[in-house]
């Protein structure tokens, strides 16, 4: 039996952050029913957008970092001002492929403006570090877990008790309704969108740092998400990030091993089909009406 | 509900129902008549013509072209008709070229029973992996796709493609890169044309299958499921089976692509089935249409021909990615039935705002 405390650290951190991005997915979808499948391909283009401002411009790297998740936020939110509302009336399904159409034009962007070649993006964070035991730790692996559990818990406060995530909530009831009530829900969906555009940008750097900055691999990450967001049936916050840290921490379990090692990158995929047969067959209705 | 469920209505007022309206009151059917020896001719141009016409370079890519548009042809067969969404119709090609492979090396069938057998154990694979799916509906069977798909690529990437090893996988380290990982072809389709000629017919084959459902008993099951499951049902539509049957068809149609590729030069490599092909493959189908059987060969050209005339003129062909992306929105937002039906429809406009103008009065 290989020693796995490494592999729980490396587990967590990951988990934490499959976490973070399933929260950003969760709470877009339960305010606008989009479920947004060009998550991963936008932090993706924001790691690269960092990546570009610290090597070619020479930018301190805060600022970097600072652009890379604005511009999360301000690309998603364009995307749902532009689409978002022609859309808001289709089936979920439609609302999903316009999004695929989203991450078809991020990941040519990309392909086209930095080419495959590899990049790389180390955040400051990952110098600090500690010893628990045998077992070292870096401050990106703790952001990773940190930030995954403290947005969690913030999200699901902010749409308990604030005005705004009230809104929300009510918008993923019934649009119509909502809006009757008095509710302005183009600036609700558009904080929505502009939340979880953040986190999205957020994840993205935190990703290719942990994993690295590989643009198809970043996009596909969001697969490991959506899966996290799918086993909270896309509504409960505190599932996903349970169902992201673990996901996380089997996919990390599984390296040491010879026989299933190579195999350990469909963790997310198999808890993911497994969660939709799941659902799928105790509860025949899981889509929104 | 689907992509298809929501234009339907559109489709049916705009498209074949009024014309055939127009034609029975006519009473000719003449250009139904007309549109099949169009057909006829264009595609023996293309079978005999082609060949002549062009470089072998520029023939190998009318084979892919026509390859693909089996593939194009099968998702466009489960959205437009069924109303189902596959995100996982590459990975499929992809099982379809393993097997192909597995059978080419381990038997030796020849080629028109391989491509066959290839077909129907792709199309067993596709119901396994569908089957389970059925229960589940528009997004969430198209994510369940989506999922195989990229789990299907991650094992392609660590059994590889057969390539004449021992054992259930046949895949030796030790023949890598000495050996071709493309199935041997028979003698008599040795040569560039004559391989393009095979894959042509072979695709006009799967063509005329699809015509043949779509006109039959199953055509018309699966029209009543996209219009609406529940009316189905009550209409005595038998709907596991008949989504089951359009799985298989769908996954036989790309299975027989998968041995037509791995059949084509050059072989197979796992890094020619990327998740994200899946993606590009939906986006071109939804942007040749989905409706109309000209759509899928639109798709092929777009998704085969265009990145190459691209790259011939010096552009980048990640440029085509983002088009196939806008492609995608606005299909989605103003467009539903695609370019093969759209291109004609404004191209009449036009006509009629040119005709308005040129004519006095």
């Amino acid at each position: 039996m290989p020693d796995l405390r490494p592999f729980l650290v490396l587990g967590l951190a990951l988990g934490g952050v499959f976490a973070l991005s399933g929260v950003g997915i969760v709470v877009l979808y339960r305010a606008t029913g989009v479920l947004n499948l060009a998550y991963g391909a936008v932090g993706a283009l924001g790691a690269l957008i960092a990546w570009s401002l610290i090597n070619d411009l020479l930018l301190p790297d805060w600022v970097a970092y600072l652009v890379a998740v604005l511009f999360g936020g301000v690309v998603t939110l364009l995307y749902g001002m532009l689409f978002g509302a022609p859309l808001a009336q289709r089936d979920p399904l439609i609302k999903a492929v316009g999004t695929l159409g989203f991450t078809l034009i991020l990941l040519g962007t990309m392909s086209w403006a930095w080419s495959y070649q590899a990049h790389s993006l180390i955040l400051p964070t990952t110098e600090l570090g500690f010893d628990v035991g045998e077992v070292r730790v870096n401050g990106t692996q703790i952001l990773g877990l940190g930030l995954g559990l403290a947005v969690t818990g913030v999200a699901a406060a902010f749409l308990r008790y604030t005005k705004l995530g009230v809104a929300m909530r009510s918008l993923a009831n019934h649009r119509e309704i909502t809006a009757t009530l008095g509710v302005p829900v183009r600036r609700v969906e558009a904080a929505a969108w502009f939340g979880s555009g953040l986190l999205s940008g957020a994840t993205g750097l935190l990703l290719s740092t942990l994993v690295g900055l590989d643009i198809v691999g970043l996009t596909f990450l969001v697969i490991a998400s959506l899966s996290a967001a799918l086993i909270g049936r896309l509504e409960s916050l505190v599932v996903t990030m349970a169902a992201g840290l673990a996901i996380g921490v089997v996919q990390a379990f599984l390296t040491p091993f010879d026989t299933v090692g190579p195999y350990r990158t469909m963790t997310p995929f198999l808890f993911a089909i497994v969660a939709l047969l799941w659902f799928g067959f105790g509860q025949p209705r899981l889509s929104r009406a | 509900m689907s992509v298809a469920d929501e234009h339907s209505t559109e489709v049916s007022v705009g498209g074949r129902p009024a014309r055939t309206a127009r034609a029975a009151l006519a009473g000719i059917e003449r250009p139904v008549a007309v549109r099949a020896g169009l057909v006829a001719v264009l595609f023996l141009v293309v079978l005999i013509g082609l060949p002549g016409l062009v470089s072998t370079f520029w023939l190998q890519i009318a084979t892919n072209v026509a390859i693909y548009s089996i593939v194009t042809l099968s998702l466009a067969v489960l959205v437009g008709r069924v109303g189902m969404v596959s995100l996982g119709q590459i990975a499929l090609l992809a099982v379809g070229g393993w097997v192909a492979l597995r059978l080419g090396f381990g038997t030796g069938l020849p080629f028109p029973l391989l491509l066959l057998a290839t077909g129907l154990i792709t199309g067993a694979i596709g119901v396994l992996i569908g089957l389970p799916a059925l229960r589940l509906s528009g997004l969430y069977l198209a994510l369940i796709t989506l999922m195989a798909a990229a789990a299907i690529t991650v094992v392609l990437q660590v059994t590889n493609f057969p390539n004449g090893g021992s054992g259930l996988l046949g895949y030796s380290g030790a023949r890598a890169g000495t050996v071709s990982s493309a199935l041997h072809r028979p003698d008599l389709l040795a040569s560039t044309s004559a391989f393009f000629r095979t894959v042509v017919i072979v695709a006009a084959l799967m063509f005329a299958l699809a015509a043949v459902h779509v006109r039959s008993r199953a055509g018309r099951a699966w029209a009543a499921i996209r219009q609406s499951q529940p009316s189905a049902i009550a209409a005595g539509v038998n709907v596991t089976l008949y989504k089951m049957w359009a799985f298989a068809l769908a996954s036989f149609m790309t299975g027989v692509a998968g041995g037509l590729l791995a059949t084509s030069t050059g072989g197979l490599s796992t890094y020619a089935f990327p998740a994200q092909d899946s993606i590009t493959v939906l986006a071109v189908v939804l942007m040749g249409g989905v409706y109309s059987f000209w759509g899928p060969v639109v798709a092929a050209v777009l998704l085969k021909l265009l990145p190459e005339i691209l790259k011939n003129w010096g552009l980048p062909p990640d440029l085509l990615t983002i088009l196939f992306g806008l492609g995608v929105l606005q299909v989605m937002l103003t467009a539903p039935a695609g370019l093969a039906v759209q291109v004609p429809k404004d191209l009449a406009n036009l006509a009629r705002l040119v005709r308005r103008r040129v004519a006095p009065g």
